[in-house]
This record gives C-alpha cells, structure tokens and sequence, in this order.
C-alpha cells in the first residue's frame, strides 16, 4: 500500500466519524493544553528567577571566601572551651593563597576586597545614609565588569564611586510624619561625609569625619553592586585599622573577599572547583543557575507530568473509540483482507486512525495552550504590575513563556500517546481471521 | 488453455470449536475443477459449502489436507503469502455485497486496488470501465444506500473483477436479491464464465445449476453424489 493512499484512506476514515473523532479528540484537546499551559509556567517562573538574580552580571567571576574547615574546627572545639573553632580552622585568604590562585590554569585575575568594618554614617547636607563600603585594589571599577550611569569608574584618593540604589538610603532625621516623601540627591560630583564611628572601652564615643567626591554612580545592575559603595583598598584598610586601633596584617588575616576572574565563561565552574580544592570557599553564577535550573526543571517535570495525567485519561478515551471502530467495523476489515489487505495494511490503518485523532487534539491543544498561556500572562503581569507599583520592586515580565519546541513537542507527545493508546485494538483488528471478521453480526 | 486441476483440493478437513464442542465443517473433500468451468456447489445450510468457499479462496486455514490454486499450494502459505494471493488470482462476491457504505460505487469497486499500489488515476480508470461492464456507470457516484440490491451486488462483482483475477469465488450471490435480479446476477457471472474466468458459486439454489458446466454436492461437509444429494434433501424436506 502507497503511504499516500494510506494518509488518505485514515483521512477519509476519520472524516466519517467526525462527531465521535472530535468529541475523542477534545480529551486530547485538554490534556495538550495542560502541557503547554502548565510547562509554559514553569519555564516562565525560571526566566523570571534567572532574570531578576542578584549579581550575576559577569559570568567570568568567581566569589571566594575565606574557608571554613568542618573537620577541623570539630577537632579544635573539642579542645576549647565554648566550642566555635579557631583560627587555625579557618583557611584565610593571605598573600600568598592569593598567589595560589592566581596560578590556578584559566585565572585572568585576581581583585582583593575588604569591607568597611566601622560604624558609618553618611552625611550629605541635612541628610543621613548608611551604606556599606568595600575596599577594592583596582584603580578601575571597570575591570570588575561594572559600568558608570554618571561619571567614571575610575577610584582615586579621596573619591568613591557608588551604586545606583544608594541615594535611596538617604533620608533626613528631622523629617515629620507628614512630610512628602524625600526624592532621592543627585550626588554625582558632590562631596558627602563619611563620619566612621567607634566607642572606647569606657563607652566614650569617638567620630572620624572624612569627606569623600562622589567620582561615579554606577548603572544598575540589580546585583549586590548597586548597594555597594566603592573605594580605594588602602583607605579602607587605613579606616578598618583606626576602626580597631591595630595594623591589619595580611598575612595572618588575609582578605575577606577575593574576585577570581576567569579567562572564559566555560572554565568558571572548573576554576572554582579548584579554589574549593585548596580549602576556599568558592561561589559562582553557574553553581546558582545551576541551582535554579534544577529547581525549575523538576518544577516543569511535575507541571508537565500533572497535564501528562490528564493526556493519559485522553488516551482510554482514544482506545476506547478504537476498539468500538474495530467492532463496528469488523466486516469490513474482513473486506479489506479478502481483497488483498496485508495485516500491516490494516494495522497501519488503524495506528494511523488512533495517531490522528492524538494529531487532531494535539493541535488543538497546543493552540489553546499557547492562547492560554498569553491570556494567563496578560492577567499575572497586569496584576503583579498593580502590586509592585504598590509595594515597590520590579514586576516580573512574564508569567508563562512558551519555548519554540514546547508546541513542537506537545503535537508529537499528543499524536504518540494516540498512536500508542491505537495499538491494541489495532493490532486486534490486523490480527483477525479474514473469514471470522467477514462472518462478524 | 485450458488447465486441468487448476483447484485441487484432497482430503480436506477443517474442524471448528463451538465452545468446547468440535465441530467438523469439512470431512475428508477431494475435488478437482479446472480452469475455465462454472463450477456450482450446492448443500443445504451446515453442510460446509461456504467454508470450502473460503478455505479456497484463503481467507481461513483448513486443519489438514491440501489446496492447490493455479499450481499454488495455498494451506502452506502465511498470512502475507495468502493477501497476494487474494490480491492477484481471486475475486470475492458475497451473499450481503459486504460494500462500504460511505464510499460511493466507483470508491467501492477500486477499493482491493489501494491495497495492491495502483495510482489513483489508473484506479479510476479500471473502475469506470467495470462498471460500464455491469451496466452501472451511471450510478458511479452513488453510494450503497442509494442502489439497489441487484445495484449493489452488480458493484460487488465489478469490485472482484477490479484485480483481473483467474477466479472468481461467489458465496450465494443471489441469497440476498428477488429472483429477476438474481437471474441478472447469474446472467452476468455467466458472462465472465464466457470471457474465460473460472467460476465457483456456492449456492442452495437449484436454478443456478443451468448456468454451470460442472455441479458439485456436499452434505455433511462430505462430497456426495447427486442422487445421494437429492434422497437426503427431499427426505430434509418432509415434514
């Protein structure tokens, strides 16, 4: 049999039994449309969390830490008493770990960071902030991946550059209640005090005022960047250690923070393993898409498996309407064979009957689907839009979001589930004795 | 030419299950028909006509014996074996036309050739010519509902003529059909027994036997002779 005259003859079939094919195929309809409705969500939801991350800006970049050992500091609690571990627990990142992993195969670079450990207050005019300063040994923001909205990236003496959320910390002491609520200060170029305070012993306090050119604002980066206030390593270090009334001495204490850049994106997670390798503590963007990934994946497991289910009690509906076609039409099966039908003719018939009709619903289902998925995100974005202009951040740009193979995929899903849910009855049907069908009341 | 033993049939038997009990359709029939005859079968209800009509044409396996069509050993052959053979050497007419209702009378007749690979256009050609032999190609657009039985079984004869077979196997053709049409149907048959096809009809009426070269008689799913036939029937016939 020609494959053209046996699409054709499966057409003409089903076209005969319209209302009973359709009426089939609306249970394939719905659970099609569940696939692509509840994957479109998930996929979705993921895009929306990678999207609205946190400092995942560069994808070069390596965060470590200083690392934790578990075994030691259980050994070393063992013997102290109050528990906690030392400092012999405690991999710090000195000089020369820092050299370590610099050497590291596929590391471009190597940024120290420090964080102001000091009581800060920001002053600017009548206006009061707090923020978190960080130390960093580059003379350019810019090789940290950042970039400026206003003024430069580049760090010199007596200058900071900052965050883009940061004018938001600023309020003012002696507001009132009633006052209308403060618009951010346009700080760029402008000179702030940074007033670091510290307490004696004797809970006497002591104030140290600088004042510090906002050199840059950067853009935002909807990363821990734009809470962030940028300095020069030294004087953060020359405040840390007025802080403390002590010299910091690197090569005991190390670093809080290293940034390890990587020459390529796809030695990142190789890189960090490493760092971890030596006893650092080593975070990358990759291991939190990861992270995310997995979630969402299983997420769009369950999701599709749910609309699976419903495409499941399809597939009885279609082997149901199967097996009544091949008892109603048992005679002329029976026919067919006596003039010459082969039992893969009339099995390839009646797959082909059961694959049309998961076909017909399947692309029914994913119009619907995908019309569902775009009402669902009209309705979300519009509510979460009213919400967040309510309570403030950023809404999310989509609900459901239906990838290019979803469709593809579902129609093939739907059209093998019938074709599957067909194959009983038609084997059934290629199996029959010609002259039993052809004697069947 | 003419081919003796063009169907050989020895020995046949074919026993059926009826639930538990076995049934024996066929004892023991041997018989030869050769190639170009009219061949009736006669027998009264149950006594196995329909099923040497059958194991003949391949739609059913005989439990023991043999079949030989066209120097074909057709009880050995598998089921895609059997299909060719239906296909290419064997046409069917039945007692209920067996048509698909939904097909117009041109679809039902070209329907054995979608099996056997032929393109549309040459489908639509031998039909129409089949059916101008019938005397129905005005109907060749009306579907099943619309003619009438002798209509009908006039298609389902174009439909067994529509592969060019060697023969044509005929289960009570006119069983269905008031005797005029039945006479037609029988007429036409004869027909194609003169164009040079070999005939089988299986049949319990008698007024079939005027159109056939050689008559054979079964009761009991054994072959018997014509006086044995006719004791047994009119003694069926008492009351």
């Amino acid at each position: 049999m020609r494959f053209f005259d046996l699409v054709s003859l499966i057409f003409y079939n089903l076209s005969r039994r319209k209302g009973r094919v359709l009426l089939t195929a609306v249970g394939v309809v719905i659970g099609t449309a569940a696939v692509v409705v509840l994957v479109s969500l998930a996929v979705g939801l993921r895009e929306n969390a990678t999207r609205q991350l946190w400092g995942i800006n560069d994808l070069t970049s390596i965060e470590v830490y200083p690392g934790y050992s578990m075994e030691k500091m259980a050994s070393s609690s063992s013997v102290m008493v109050g528990g906690g571990g030392g400092p012999d627990s405690i991999k710090y990142l000195t000089p020369t770990a820092i050299k370590e992993i610099a050497a590291i195969p596929g590391v471009k670079r190597v940024i120290t960071q420090d964080y102001l450990n000091a009581n800060l207050d920001l002053v600017y005019g009548k206006l009061h902030a707090y923020g978190g300063v960080i130390g960093v040994d580059v003379t350019d923001l810019a090789d940290m991946g950042l970039t400026a909205a206003e003024g430069t990236t580049e760090l010199a003496r007596g200058t900071a550059v900052i965050g883009s959320w940061i004018t938001r910390n600023f309020y003012d002491p002696k507001a009132r209640p009633d006052d209308p609520p403060l618009e951010p200060p346009q700080l760029m170029g402008q000179s702030v005090k940074f007033v670091l305070i510290k307490w004696t012993q004797d809970g006497v306090e002591i104030k140290k005022t600088m004042t510090v050119k906002i050199a840059g604002v950067l853009a935002e980066t909807r990363g821990s960047a734009d809470g962030n206030i940028y300095m020069r390593l030294d004087e953060v270090t020359a405040w840390n250690e007025w802080s403390r009334g002590a010299r910091i001495n690197r090569n005991k204490e190390g670093y809080a923070m290293l940034i390890v850049k990587a020459e390529d994106p796809d030695v990142v997670i190789e890189v960090a393993d490493k760092i971890n390798e030596l006893g650092f503590m080593a975070n990358t963007p990759q291991s939190y898409l990861q992270g995310i990934n997995s979630f969402f994946l299983v997420l769009q497991i369950i999701f599709g498996g749910v609309g699976a289910i419903a495409l499941l009690v399809a597939a009885i509906g279609i082997a149901n309407t199967m097996a009544m076609a091949i008892l109603e039409r048992t005679r002329e099966i029976g026919l067919m064979k006596a003039v010459g039908a082969t039992n893969k003719d009339v099995l390839s018939i009646f797959l082909g009957e059961a694959a049309g009709i998961g076909f017909i619903g399947g692309l029914g289902g994913v119009i619907f689907g995908w019309g569902g998925s775009a009402v669902l995100n009209l309705v979300a974005l519009s509510y979460f839009a009213s919400q967040a202009s309510a309570n403030g951040g950023l809404p999310p740009t989509m609900a459901a979001s239906t990838p290019f193979w979803l469709p593809i995929f579902a129609l093939a899903f739907a059209t093998v589930v019938g074709l599957l849910s067909g194959l009983y009855p038609a084997l059934r049907a290629a199996t029959l004795v010609p002259v039993t069908a052809l004697k069947y009341e | 030419m003419k081919n003796n033993g063009f169907v050989r049939v020895a020995d046949l038997h074919k026993d059926f299950l009826m639930g538990e009990t076995r049934v024996q359709a066929l004892s023991g029939v041997s018989l030869e028909i050769e190639q170009g005859s009219f061949t009736v079968v006669m027998g009264p209800s149950g006594s196995g006509k329909s099923t040497l009509l059958y194991l003949i044409g391949g739609l059913d396996w005989p439990t023991s014996g043999s079949i030989h069509v066209d120097g074909e050993e057709i009880e050995k052959m598998d089921e895609n074996s059997l299909a060719g053979y239906r296909s290419s050497k064997v046409g069917f007419v039945f007692q209920s036309f067996n048509l698909v209702s939904s097909m117009p009378a041109e679809e039902n007749v070209s329907f054995p050739l979608r099996f056997a690979g032929i393109a549309p256009a040459e489908r639509k050609t031998r039909s129409q010519n089949l059916l101008e032999q019938v005397g129905l190609s005005d109907r060749a657009t009306h579907k099943p509902t619309e003619l009438s039985g002798g209509q009908q079984q006039r298609v389902a004869i174009a439909r067994a003529l529509i592969n060019n077979p060697l023969l044509i196997l005929a289960d009570e053709p006119t069983g269905n059909l008031d005797s005029n049409s039945g006479l037609a149907i029988m007429q036409l048959l004869s027909d194609l027994h003169k164009s040079g096809k070999t005939i089988i009809v299986v049949t319990h009426d008698s007024r079939i036997k005027q159109f056939s070269t050689n008559t054979i008689f079964l009761l009991d799913g054994k072959t018997v002779s014509e006086q044995t036939y006719r004791q047994a029937t009119e003694l069926m016939s008492q009351p």
